[in-house]
């Protein structure tokens, strides 16, 4: 056996550290190794070409290659291998950076652990096999999970390229937070007149199949081949028959709402059959069973079905049914949930009226909103001093470590706002005003030529007035004063930071995909790969996988249905072949691999015998290691090299 | 109260600039290894400490400053205010602090550093307390509310005794203020339990 040894200096991460020179020379002493060579950045095209010619010049079969993580250039130096007319299996690579060179201090050591790890794999990579790639089709319908600017940019990019979506959404309509928002920072454009043709873009367009008030029960299979079930709730209307019309919230028994309306954050009251806003899409009712008088007690007069009568779109009747799809790929875009404010009891939501969070602001300043756009106390009067607290549950290590990233600008956005509105004194109690984006600092700019102030100090306190007036003191250091400032306002607005959804955690497991330390979705990579999961044919958009404003998130959405359309336009995607095998005639039928498989990729025969199904392996070498009698094998993990590698790092 | 404020006017007038041959970087980094101070360099400076503080009002420096000027390693400026010794160990700050510093430890840290390095304010009544406190305790096992007191207010302010004469009468006539001084009886075995143990 002949094999090369190829040693990557990786600039100075390597070299500053290992001695490569004296690292080479020690494996061109090895057993069989033929040549043994350093160089300043194997990866490059040089360096590749530098393992092509020797495989041809010195007849090598076997290849190692000592660098960086195999997760960066493994394919890299297989392709390599291969195009010099080598199986690319007949090749191994030591991780020198991430295992020793960036790790240890001690030169020597780590020229001594260098040598151990080389050892180790010109030992094992003597016994690798000959491997195939596999490919299997693609299905080219893609799942869009998640209805907000995100879920709906990324539908319609795909649809416009011709494949099928299922945009699947949880609530009635699609348009997510963007749709309650009122101006959007920092052109002050208004939310709804460039969200709405967007969402009625998705209800015209013929390759988007919409499904709200839904949600994504199972999902099952593999990359390019997943079997989904989605729930559809019932909302008691049936879609295809309302026309939007609205009367039967008219007729309504209610003359006036009761339920406090989760699209106005509680601001104001809704019938039991409602539509959430006057733009949603789908323009179809929703009977709300929990309030609903019918649902309770069945003795309505139903005068919604009356008004209905010559649609008859009204169906006390029906039921949650599942819809079976098949896809190829899928882009999560589940959104965020606003922090909740309550859960800091120093800043008085919940206890003082006029504490609000920066949402309701929202919709109070919202021409649609709960007040058609007054921005008014709850006891109707008009505020003359408004205090905003930025950072509220962000940067702190109590509630959420990271910044959220929006609530500076939505902060500056709300003050001019309600300047605009109410000519009010507005005080913004900032710890760094995060403005980095294109034109955000002359946005900051402007709203501070206004006139409104800027406190440097987080809000520290809050507490009343002592004198009964309803008006609440605001107590912070300004630091750049170096005085403890006391200002009495009306209305104290929390800006309230970005988090993961309260089910994030069961949807990543639904989806098999991984979430960082604060609990958003995990990309592959954070530069390189950033809307991509660890799970193939699942992509990530918006701020599931963290808090990011609306000119990001459609950057990212549209990324991930490029990235969605390069899979599914391939029509077949490769599998690595590092999957389990069962020797059949060793298998003694304990069914003790079944239900540890991760990816339920193990059948049992009728033959009494374990089956893997090869493209539902992901290669996690859990049955192999499970198998009592030894009978479950995995390529390029065979016992054999295993033996090897250990017994070649203990030499 | 009104003392208070009038010891804060009355400190002496402090440049506003800084050589950076006065920083003392390594001692910043001593104090942030001590116990209850690791948190020291994750601090934002956004002001919470000193806007839930009770007494940052009256403060030379309030307690975010505090911390800056320990980590830039200002030595003799953190520990010659009357901050440090205004701190009455409520722990608002330490609790409400986004990165979970423990403020109220850092301060304790900079009271003794301030007594070891002597550069604590002279003639401020709260180290002079401190110090007298232990000393009594030390030389006698017990303390002495009169001569406590006394000894107090001969080393920071002997004026302000004649204010105090006719409500100290009041209090030795009704028994709650005695001249004598009570010890304990092991007096020799609590000072060699102390010895070596001393900051000051």
């Amino acid at each position: 056996m002949r094999i090369g040894v190829y040693i990557c200096h990786c600039g100075t991460n390597i070299a500053g550290t290992i001695d490569v020179q004296a690292l080479a020379s020690y494996c061109g002493s090895l057993p069989e190794v033929a040549v043994a060579r350093e160089y300043k950045y194997m990866c490059s095209d040089p360096g590749q070409e530098l393992i092509r010619q020797d495989i041809r010049d010195h007849k090598l079969d076997r290849i190692v290659v000592a660098a960086c993580s195999p997760h960066l250039h493994e394919k890299t130096f297989r392709h390599a291998v291969a195009e010099a007319g080598l199986n690319p299996y007949f090749f191994h690579m030591v991780n020198l950076r991430e295992h020793d060179s960036w790790v240890h201090v001690d030169k020597l050591a780590a020229l001594e652990k260098a040598m151990d790890l080389v050892r180790a794999a010109v030992r094992r990579v003597k016994w690798h096999v000959p491997l195939e790639r596999r490919e299997v089709a693609i299905h080219s319908e893609v799942l869009v999970v998640g209805g907000g600017i995100a879920g709906i940019d990324a539908a319609l990019t795909l649809a416009s390229a011709g494949k099928h979506v299922y945009l699947v959404e949880r609530e009635p309509t699609i348009g997510g937070h963007m749709a309650q928002f009122d101006k959007t920072f920092p052109t002050l454009d208004c939310a709804a007149c460039i969200l709405t043709p967007k969402m009625t873009a998705v209800k015209g367009h013929k390759n988007i199949t919409l499904w709200t008030y839904s949600e994504v029960q199972q999902v099952e299979g593999y990359v390019g081949n997943y079997e989904v079930k989605v729930r559809r709730k019932p909302r008691y209307v049936i879609e295809d028959l309302c026309v939007g019309c609205m009367e039967c919230i008219q007729a309504c028994v209610f003359k006036q709402g009761k339920t406090s309306d989760a699209f106005n954050l509680g601001l104001s009251k809704r019938k039991p059959i409602y539509i959430p806003f006057p733009q949603a899409v789908p323009p179809v009712v929703v009977i709300d069973r929990e309030a609903c008088i019918e649902f309770k007690s069945g003795k309505c007069k139903k005068t919604c079905v009356e008004v209905c009568a010559e649609r008859n779109a009204i169906d006390f009747k029906q039921q949650e049914h599942i819809e079976s799809i098949r896809v190829g790929a899928i882009i999560l875009a589940t959104g965020f949930d606003v922090f909740d404010v309550s859960r800091i009891p120093y800043y008085g939501y919940g206890l003082y009226p006029n504490v609000y969070t920066s949402l309701e602001i929202e919709r109070l300043v919202n021409a649609s909103g709960p007040t058609g756009g007054e921005v008014v106390l709850r006891d109707g009067r008009k505020p003359a001093t408004v205090g905003i607290a930025h950072c509220i549950g962000s940067r702190d290590t109590h509630t959420n470590r990271y910044c959220s990233r929006v609530c500076c600008m939505y902060s500056l956005k709300l003050a001019h706002l309600i300047k605009e509105k109410t000519g009010a004194e507005v005080y913004n109690f900032y710890i760094d005003v995060r403005a980095p984006g294109k034109a955000f600092e002359e946005f900051y700019n402007h709203v501070a030529e206004e006139g409104v102030n800027f406190i440097r100090g987080k809000l520290a306190d809050v507490y009343p007035e002592g004198n009964g007036g309803g008006r609440l003191i605001l107590q912070a250091e300004d630091t750049l004063l170096g005085m403890i400032r006391k200002i009495p306002v009306d209305m104290l607005v929390l800006s309230a930071g970005l988090e993961p959804r309260a089910d994030s955690n069961e949807v990543r497991r639904l989806f098999n995909i991984g979430c960082s330390a604060d609990g958003f979705f995990l990309e592959r990579h954070p530069k390189l790969a950033p809307v991509s999961t660890f799970a193939d044919g699942i992509y990530i958009a918006g701020c599931c996988q963290g808090p990011k404003d609306i000119p990001d998130t459609v950057a990212q959405s549209g990324a991930a249905a490029a990235q969605a359309l390069a899979l599914i336009d391939a029509g077949v995607v490769e599998l690595e072949p590092n999957t389990a095998y069962v020797l059949a005639e060793a298998c003694s039928g304990c069914k003790t691999c079944i239900p540890l498989c991760p990816y339920s990729a193990i059948a049992f025969l009728e033959e009494k015998k374990a089956r893997i199904n090869e493209v539902l392996c992901k290669g996690c070498g859990t049955c192999v290691a499970a198998c009592p009698s030894g009978s479950i094998r995995q390529n390029l993990f065979e016992d054999q090299e295993i033996y090897e590698e250990i017994e070649g790092i203990l030499a | 109260m009104k003392r208070l404020k009038a010891f804060w006017l009355s400190t002496e007038m402090r440049r506003k600039m800084k050589f950076q041959r006065e920083a003392d970087p390594l001692w910043a980094q001593k104090i942030a290894e001590r116990p209850g101070c690791e948190g020291l360099f994750s601090c934002l400076q956004c002001g919470t400490c000193s806007g839930t503080c009770p007494l940052s009002i009256y403060m030379d420096f309030a307690p975010r400053r505090i911390i800056a000027l320990v980590r830039e390693g200002f030595k003799e400026d953190a520990l010659s205010c009357q901050t440090i010794w205004l701190c009455a160990s409520c722990y608002s700050c330490a609790v409400h602090c986004p990165r979970q510093i423990h403020i109220t430890d850092v301060m304790y840290s900079l009271k003794r550093e301030a007594i070891q390095e002597k550069l604590y304010p002279r003639h401020f009544p709260i180290p002079v307390l401190a110090q007298e406190f232990y000393k009594m305790v030390r030389r006698k096992g017990r303390s002495s509310e009169f001569w406590l007191v006394l000894r107090m207010a001969f080393r920071t302010n002997p004026m302000q005794l004649l204010g105090m004469a006719g409500t100290g009468w009041q209090l030795m006539r009704t028994g709650r203020l005695r001249l004598r001084q009570d010890r304990i009886e092991k007096v020799k075995e609590l000072q060699s339990e102390l010895a070596g143990r001393e900051v000051g």
